[in-house]
């Protein structure tokens, strides 16, 4: 007598089979050559100097962070020599000042709009009330103008981190090279530190004309 | 010319054909269609000839004709072509460009980031695109585009790319969407005439030249990234950009695609890309993947990261991050 395996027996039997072969296609797959494998291979650092040479070094005139990032020290754009009245301390010498308007000639232009409506800062959140040259931390220690991320880092210490790494912020010109990115002030007005609203530089089009 | 002559070259030419081992069709009919251009320039000689532009011109566009595809070509192919470029655009256009057949940069794959979190909607970035790569002006060729998104909208395909009003509005979130160099890219396998493929730092290019027009890149790509010039492009003479790439910027024609190429002759010479390079926002992150100390390595380690369609397996290499 010859005992018939049941048919459902007979797929149970083969689905073994089926079922490690998907296993490894999709281990496979997992560990294939995609492009994320690809960069997480690649350790060994990248040696800009020697590939590319048509990279300015410093295309900008710049001061170093006194941070590190994971390739070592950095730069980021000069600030003083930006400040239109800068030295501060021109006008701001302990003597009276004689110019009628002096405040609002000097700096009328400023819109203070930093921090919650609720608890808005003050000029001497951040400047240094005896040293006008410079900033001035919660903590009482005196900053450069020129390293003002050392300043707004007191708060805003994840953008700090951030652009530090290299996630905000942005580097000038070079992909390549020294690394020199742009200051907080290089985009925020320190003042107003929001983007303000404005009209789009351009205009696209509609892709097609049923669109 | 003496038709005779030219019946000798053309049987010469034939039998020297099937002499040689490695002379294939492509050889064959250069060498015929040679002999049929003697016969041609003889007869246009005797008409005055004025049509076609200069002789020197017609000399060109007829190396031009069959030159070979890109990367077949040696080194000294190369810069012969793009001599040959560079005459023929002051010879018919009156702009000096300078062409350049720079190499890829060895151990370097160019990755970028968007961040949705910081993009704006300023546009910025296109404008710096379609002046940087010389879009035609007529068909207002763009790139880039930038949707503008609902909060909770995760595809561009419901976005608006329309928008324009003063940005940003309260409640919404901008997400820029271009050509993402995919390592496995669906239009690279729909050419059928190989005039697309991936060079070895994983910018995805054309060979304008070579293209035959075809379109069946633009169907595969999924992500919208290439374009196809209708017309003959207009470019005006004093907004062109002079520095120009071979695979790049350089002068397109009607019937060619076309897309964004890293801004291939920026970046082999370790610019940032016009893009990137305009951005007011910061919201663009380039660099190289292999370099562990890159700002995009950074960004893929410590920022919550995601690809768009990444389910397709098209692997592209444009994330988009956020805070």
């Amino acid at each position: 007598m010859v005992i018939k395996t049941p048919i459902s027996k007979i797929f149970l039997r083969g689905i073994w089979p089926a079922l490690l072969m998907i296993f490894v296609a999709g281990a496979a797959y997992s560990a294939g050559d995609g492009v994320v494998q690809t960069y997480k291979n690649a350790t060994a650092p990248f040696d800009d100097e020697k590939q590319v040479d048509a990279v300015l070094s410093l295309p900008v005139s710049t001061v170093q962070v006194t941070e590190i990032y994971p390739g070592g020290i950095f730069w980021t754009e000069s600030r003083k020599d930006k400040i239109q009245r800068f030295k501060c301390s021109e006008c701001h010498n302990n003597k009276p000042v004689r110019v009628a308007r002096a405040a609002e000639i000097a700096h009328g232009e400023i819109l203070l709009a930093h921090g919650s409506e609720a608890r808005p800062l003050s000029c001497f959140s951040c400047h240094n009330k005896e040293e006008r040259d410079f900033l001035e931390t919660e903590d009482g220690m005196q900053v450069d103008m020129d390293h003002t991320y050392q300043l707004c880092g007191q708060c805003h210490f994840r953008q700090k981190k951030d652009w530090v790494g290299g996630a905000h912020g942005k580097r000038i010109s070079y992909w390549a090279g020294q690394r020199v990115v742009k200051n907080c002030t290089g985009c925020h007005n320190p003042h107003s530190p929001r983007f303000e609203k404005r009209w789009p530089a351009i205009y696209s089009p509609p892709l097609s004309k049923n669109e | 010319m003496d038709p005779r002559k030219n019946k000798i070259d053309q049987n010469s030419e034939e039998k020297d054909c099937r002499q040689s081992q490695g002379c294939d069709r492509r050889a064959f009919l250069k060498g015929a269609a040679r002999v049929a251009a003697f016969g041609g320039a003889a007869m246009l000689a005797g008409c005055g000839g004025g049509m076609l532009g200069s002789k020197e011109e017609l000399s060109l566009r007829w190396k031009e004709y069959f030159k070979k595809n890109y990367r077949l070509m040696t080194q000294e192919e190369k810069d012969e072509t793009v001599r040959r470029l560079e005459r023929l655009a002051k010879i018919s256009n009156n702009v000096n460009v300078q062409i350049s057949s720079a190499a890829p940069i060895e151990g370097v794959l160019y990755g970028y980031a968007f961040s949705v979190t910081r993009c704006k909607g300023y546009m910025e970035c296109v404008a710096a695109c379609v002046k940087e790569n010389n879009l035609d002006r007529k068909s207002s060729m763009q790139y880039i585009r930038i949707f503008e998104m609902e909060h909770g909208q995760m595809s561009p395909e419901v976005g608006n790319a329309k928008f324009y009003h003063p940005v940003p509005v309260d409640d919404h979130f901008y997400m820029g969407v271009q050509c993402n160099h995919c390592q496995n890219a669906p239009c690279v396998k729909a050419c059928p005439v190989k005039a697309t493929w991936q060079e070895p730092d994983g910018i995805v290019v054309v060979d304008y030249d070579w293209c035959i027009g075809c379109r069946y890149c633009i169907a595969a790509c999924p992500y919208y990234g290439r374009r196809f010039n209708w017309n003959e492009p207009v470019v005006p003479r004093d907004e062109m950009t002079k520095k120009q790439h071979y695979l790049g910027n350089r002068l397109r024609h009607r019937g060619k695609t076309e897309k964004c190429t890293f801004c291939i002759q920026r970046t082999r010479a370790g610019r940032l890309p016009a893009c990137a390079e305009a951005c007011p926002t910061g919201a663009r992150v380039f660099g190289n993947l292999l370099d562990p100390d890159s700002e995009i390595r950074f960004v893929l380690k410590n920022k919550k990261v995601f690809r768009w369609k990444e389910d397709l397996g098209t692997d592209p290499k444009f994330w988009y991050f956020m805070d």
